[in-house]
């Protein structure tokens, strides 16, 4: 269906007009009025045309009635698959409905029949895919407020998908679906938590896993540990017999017994080797004395033939060391005297040397002390005048601010002088003849200024009698001018003028006076920098160094130096050859006195040697009985170790017959220990499984065990549970998914491009319940409805109802679209984005558009009819 | 000339921990009830001897209160004589267990801790052949053949398995002569290890145990009446019935099966007895998931009726064909799940394991999705 015209009679503020609308395009059409033009009551007008009943009174329809009353008539041409008709109708006043064919106007069907050929153009009993496609003044989102609209719209966007893509219930599962997956996430949830944690009786279940399996190893550990005790308890026990064994005691005793006569028997050989050793010590002790006997005396002998000869080189090298000292001794003597002599020239020179420098140094300050005389006196000549200068500029009061002072007042004078005499009336007379004007009979002078003071008369010869009336001089000028001269005489007084020459003077001689301050100080500041009493003190300085100053001739300091250094040169060669002498003296001293105690020594050496070898006739014979002894005594020595070494072969071991008894005493006591340890580890281990015992732990073991098989097997079916329920889960998911994705298709299909204008590589998703879009997908985000801007909302919106029409239009059912003031709140850029999608969709699309907005939609383009009111 | 009771593996203080704790308490009180029952029988039937052979408690180490009210039970019943052997659970190295029952033991109790012979009455010798070890890894009733007993009746009393045998109840090795009896001139020879009764020879028994502790024999736990008039006449023996506590394991295969909750109705116990039955329910075989639901409902119906309940569903497998299917859905998302997952659980190429999910998540899609 298209729409041709539109024609409202006597509707809302067409009271007895008729409003009409013609030349609506196969394309856009835009409608475009100022606000209250009767755009809205055109859209409403044509929905109560399609989807009232002509007999209707409902609210819709008495809302198109005007204030003054009367039947409400609509009418639209439109354009259908069978030809073009016009659709009238007449509401709550002589109510009708009628088809007529355009061309001719022949009726085709009138009231309930009109009624059925305006449904079956529709193809739907309710609004149908107008509902959709007509979006009325401030529907700005997907759907309307009222929940009967929202159901509405709701089957036939139902009809029109499920018609292009099938059933959703069928496809998605519907009711049955969502209870399935219901139950699926219940039975998880019980049992799980959203992240797929365990919980409730899995949890449980793998809680009382952890509990049984820490107490059956506990109680394994225990049962260990009772096992471990019986075990040992029969080793104990074992044990204890062993110990407590006749026979074996008897071994342990006899093993003892001959260990004890072993000992015994290795004692009394110990003791008689003892002996023996000490035998064996002893001879030993008397070979080596008597070997010793004889290598002192042979060691002594030897000893003295070295001494002898050892004193008599002695006693030679100290002589001879003796006497090469001597030598020394002298030549040291003789160094001595020359170098003595050449230290006493130094002297001497250097004496006459600083004589001579401290008579120039004398005269030097003897010439500075006269110098330092005259600076003196001609400083405290520059004093004294300073001093005079300073006074009597002092005494002045006539200072440069005075005189200022002065010539100021004296300016004030002459001002208010002049001021006076301005106002006087003076008159000058220039005579070119003889004749003289003559005031009380005197000439008036030529060329002077004659002042006039009041009525003065002047006589003029030949003439008559002149008389001249000047106006006096004011009172004030005059007093000011006293005052001028009083302030003037005041301020001369001060330094003691009586005029301002005067007070010149006086200004004058004072600056000369300070003049002749300075240039004194200066004087004083050169000749004396630091006071004329520094000058004093350097200048008694000066005196006393002058003391002893001569003016008899001096040697020359060049020689005096020479000479001093020529002394020095000589002094310091003298106590060279001094030092070397010293030294080689010395040396020479020490070494005599170290020789002559050597030979000292090895005369006393000597005389040990002699007593120790003893009277030389009896050496022979002391020599022979000594090595007699040494023989004697070795023999003896030989004798005793055979005897020793025979008793040790035969002995046995002492340290074996130790062990030996040790071992077997050991083991008699360690018998008895370990009876001891034993029992006492037998008590221990009964209190132990006693303990264990009477717990019952290998029963309660048996029961753990049994209890964490179950409970592991409880967790694995749980496990397995979570497994089938998880994969039922998301195999439900993807093919619901699947299902939507296939119902939405077609739609999505349509919206791609258009969505494309506005949001690039965007997409929509829809929503299986409301069967519109929930959410915008760009940028690999979703963002949802609501979450958008009212702008974004407002075009999606008009989009989807664009695909829409474009899935009826697939379908062969054409139908208009037709908005009433849409895109209010989309911004430049994205209305002529819309714009755009607007015209593709126009492409065998009508569009009607109603809008107060002129200039905005002026680029929208298409036909732009105007609305023609007439009256009727 | 002598009538006593035969019997073996009492297992007191047994743990069952693999039971919720209240059947746990049921069942431990079953084995703790035998001793008056057995008391009673020995009454009933004039019997002089109770012999236990063995494994008369189920550890080393039981707890003492198990010890004492065995005995305390036994000291009330001073109308018989017990005979109490060491078996592999309790053997006779077990020194503080039977410390202490020699400690508390009454004077009807007598404990055959060595391999010697046994006066039981002046004409009837006991030979016991107390195990030594959890393993003895030998024949320990070898002795018998060679015990001088003068001309008294020869009665044998041993634990373990016969060589005919592969393993003993619990696994352990042992090795009895089966002809033990005959070569060691013995009238009767009770044996015990063995849970189930079980004649070995004309004069070789073993009792069983009197209560069950476990679904691997399906007979009824009983006791043994041995009556023997003289040295030269054969043993007679009664079995009387003792337990209390029914073990059932059964094996349900669904192959071919067209109403399997009809067949599953059908191998159920009598409803009184099921409050004392211990339920194991294997099912085999393959059927439809719709056939599986049903089958779990009637299952999940009759379960709370037993003492305890397990059904095993690894060994059933699920076939599915497109009727089945329908029943999900004909058509879109919930048809689409079911066939993916069909397809998976049969997808050679994937882990048996991804396979056994796929089939459980199919399972419960079919149970979800027929819940209204």
């Amino acid at each position: 269906m298209k729409l041709l015209a539109l024609h409202l009679t006597n509707v809302r503020k067409f009271t007895g007009k008729r409003a009409s609308i013609a030349g609506i395009s196969d394309g856009i059409t835009v409608v475009s009025e100022a606000n209250e033009f009767g755009k809205s009551t055109f859209f409403d007008a044509i929905y109560a045309l399609f989807f009232e009943k002509f007999s209707s009174s409902a609210k819709s329809v008495k809302s198109l009635q005007p204030y003054a009353g009367g039947a409400v008539e609509v009418a639209a041409d439109v354009e259908t698959e069978d030809g073009s008709f016009r659709v009238e109708k007449r509401f709550l006043s002589r109510k009708a409905a009628k088809i007529s064919r355009l061309p001719d106007g022949a009726v085709v069907a009138q009231d309930d029949e009109a009624e059925r050929w305006i449904s079956s153009l529709l193809g739907s009993a309710s609004e149908g895919p107008a509902g959709l496609l007509w979006v009325r003044q401030g529907l700005v989102g997907l759907e309307p407020d009222s929940a009967k609209e929202k159901s509405q719209l709701m089957e036939t966007r139902r009809d029109l998908l499920s018609s292009v893509a099938g059933e959703i219930d069928a496809m998605t599962g519907g009711r049955r679906m969502d209870r399935v997956m219901r139950r699926v996430a219940d039975s998880l949830g019980e049992i799980t938590t959203k992240t797929g944690r365990k919980t409730g009786a899995w949890k449980a279940t793998s809680d009382e896993v952890g509990v049984l399996e820490a107490e059956f190893n506990s109680v394994t550990t225990q049962v260990q540990a009772l096992d471990k005790a019986l075990t040992d308890r029969r080793q104990a026990e074992a044990s204890l017999k062993r110990l407590d064994n006749a026979d074996a005691k008897a071994r342990r005793g006899d093993a003892f017994a001959a260990a004890k006569d072993a000992m015994d028997q290795a004692h009394a050989y110990a003791g008689a080797v003892t002996t023996a050793r000490q035998d064996c010590d002893l001879a030993g002790l008397k070979a080596k004395s008597s070997e010793t006997e004889l290598d002192a005396f042979l060691k002594a002998i030897e000893t003295l033939q070295t001494a002898e000869k050892q004193a008599r080189d002695s006693s030679d090298e100290a002589n001879e060391a003796n006497q090469w000292a001597n030598r020394l001794k002298t030549a040291l003597d003789k160094a001595r005297n020359v170098h003595k002599n050449a230290i006493d020239a130094v002297a001497e020179t250097r004496r006459q040397l600083n004589v001579s420098r401290h008579q120039i140094a004398a005269r030097k300050a003897k010439a500075e002390a006269t110098h330092l005389e005259s600076q003196i006196t001609k400083a405290e000549i520059a004093l004294g005048e300073r001093d005079v200068a300073r006074a009597i500029a002092k005494a002045s009061l006539a200072t440069p601010e005075w005189f200022r002072q002065a010539e100021l007042a004296q300016g004030e004078v002459s001002k208010c002088n002049a001021a006076v005499e301005a106002q006087v009336t003076t008159l000058r007379m220039a005579y070119d003849g003889t004749a003289r004007i003559t005031q009380n009979g005197a000439i008036v002078p030529a060329d002077q200024h004659i002042t006039l003071d009041g009525e003065t008369l002047f006589d003029l010869p030949g003439i008559g009698r002149m008389a001249i009336h000047a106006q006096a001089v004011g009172e004030e000028g005059r007093a000011r001018l006293a005052t001028a001269k009083g302030s003037l005489k005041n301020i001369l007084s001060q330094a003691g003028a009586s005029t301002l020459l005067e007070a010149r003077t006086l200004a004058a001689a004072r600056a000369e006076a300070e003049t002749k301050a300075h240039l004194a100080q200066a004087v004083l500041d050169t000749l004396a920098p630091n006071g004329t009493e520094a000058m004093r003190a350097a200048k008694a300085d000066a005196d006393l160094a002058a003391t002893g100053a001569h003016e008899s001739e001096l040697p020359a300091i060049a020689s005096l130096e020479t000479h001093l250094t020529q002394a020095e040169q000589a002094e310091e060669k003298a106590r060279g050859l001094l030092s070397s002498t010293d030294v080689e003296h010395a040396s020479a001293r020490e070494t005599s006195i170290k020789l002559r105690a050597a030979a000292e020594t090895a005369e006393r050496a000597l005389e040990q040697a002699k007593a120790d070898a003893g009277p030389e006739e009896t050496r022979d014979s002391r020599r022979a009985e000594r090595l007699r002894l040494q023989l004697q005594s070795q023999q003896a020595l030989t004798e005793a170790e055979a005897e020793l070494q025979a008793l040790i072969t035969a002995a046995p071991d002492l340290d074996t017959a130790k062990a030996g008894l040790k071992r077997a005493e050991d083991a008699v006591n360690a018998a008895v220990q370990e009876r001891a340890q034993v029992s006492e580890r037998l008590a221990a281990l009964s209190s132990e499984i006693r303990t264990l015992a009477g717990n019952g732990i290998e029963e309660r073991r048996d029961e753990l065990a049994g209890h964490l098989e179950a409970a592991n097997a409880a967790e694995a079916q749980f496990a397995q549970q979570v497994a089938a329920l998880t994969r039922l889960q998301s195999a439900l998911d993807a093919e619901r998914d699947a299902a939507r994705d296939t119902y939405f298709g077609p739609v999505q299909e349509e919206l791609k491009p258009l969505l494309s204008i506005l949001h690039r590589d965007a997409a929509l998703s829809f929503d299986s319940d409301s069967l519109l879009p929930s959410g915008l997908l760009r940028d690999h985000a979703e963002e949802t409805l609501d979450d958008l801007s009212g702008g974004t909302k407002e075009q999606i919106a008009i989009l989807t109802r664009l695909a829409f029409a474009r899935l009826f239009a697939r379908q062969g059912r054409h139908m208009p679209i037709i908005l009433d003031d849409a895109l209010v709140y989309s911004d430049d850029d994205r209305i002529i984005k819309m714009f755009t999608a607007l015209t593709r969709v126009a492409q065998g699309q009508q569009i009607i558009v109603f809008s107060c907005r002129q200039l905005a939609f002026q680029d929208l383009g298409g036909a732009r009819p105007k609305i023609e009111v007439v009256d009727v | 000339m002598i009538k006593f009771i035969h019997s073996s593996d009492l297992h007191l203080g047994k743990a069952f921990g693999l039971f919720p704790r209240d059947v746990q308490v049921r069942l431990r009180q079953a084995r703790a009830d035998v001793l008056p029952r057995l008391a009673a029988l020995a009454k009933d039937h004039a019997a002089s001897h109770i012999l236990l052979a063995g494994d008369t408690f189920d550890q080393t180490t039981p707890a003492p209160s198990v010890i004492r009210q065995a005995l305390n039970m036994m000291r009330v019943a001073d109308h018989v004589t017990w005979v109490l052997m060491p078996g592999n659970h309790d053997h006779a190295n077990a020194t503080e267990l039977w410390r202490q029952a020699a400690q508390d033991a009454p004077p009807n109790v007598v404990l055959q801790l060595k391999p010697e012979p046994y006066v039981l009455t002046a004409n009837v010798t006991l030979l016991p052949a107390p195990s030594t070890e959890r393993n003895p890894g030998r024949d320990l009733t070898e002795w018998f053949d060679s015990a001088a007993t003068s001309e008294t009746l020869r009665v044998g009393l041993a634990h373990g398995s016969v060589t005919d045998f592969n393993a003993s109840e619990d696994g352990a090795s042992s090795i009895i002569a089966p002809d033990r009896a005959r070569r060691a001139g013995l009238s009767y020879l009770g044996l015990g290890d063995w849970h189930g009764q079980l004649q070995i020879g004309p004069e070789t028994w073993y009792s069983g145990a009197p209560e069950a502790d476990g679904f691997k024999h399906a007979q009824t736990p009983s006791v043994l009446l041995v009556e023997i008039a003289g040295k030269t006449a054969p043993a007679i023996v009664t079995s009387l019935p003792t337990g209390t506590i029914n073990w059932q394991r059964a094996t349900l295969d669904l192959t071919g099966v067209a109403d399997c909750s009809a067949m599953h109705k059908a191998m159920l116990p009598p409803l009184p007895d099921r409050a004392m039955t211990l339920f194991d329910l294997l099912i085999t075989g393959r059927v439809g998931p719709l056939a599986r639901v049903a089958l779990e409902q009637a299952i999940a119906k009759v379960k709370p009726d037993f003492l305890w309940h397990r059904t095993d569903w690894t060994g059933l497998g699920l076939v599915h064909d497109t009727a089945d299917l329908d029943a999900i859905d004909r058509q879109g998302a919930l048809r689409a799940t079911a066939e993916v997952l069909a397809n998976e659980s049969a997808d050679d190429t994937l882990s048996p394991e991804a396979r056994k999910t796929a089939q459980a998540a199919l399972s419960h899609l079919f149970s979800f999705a027929l819940e209204e």
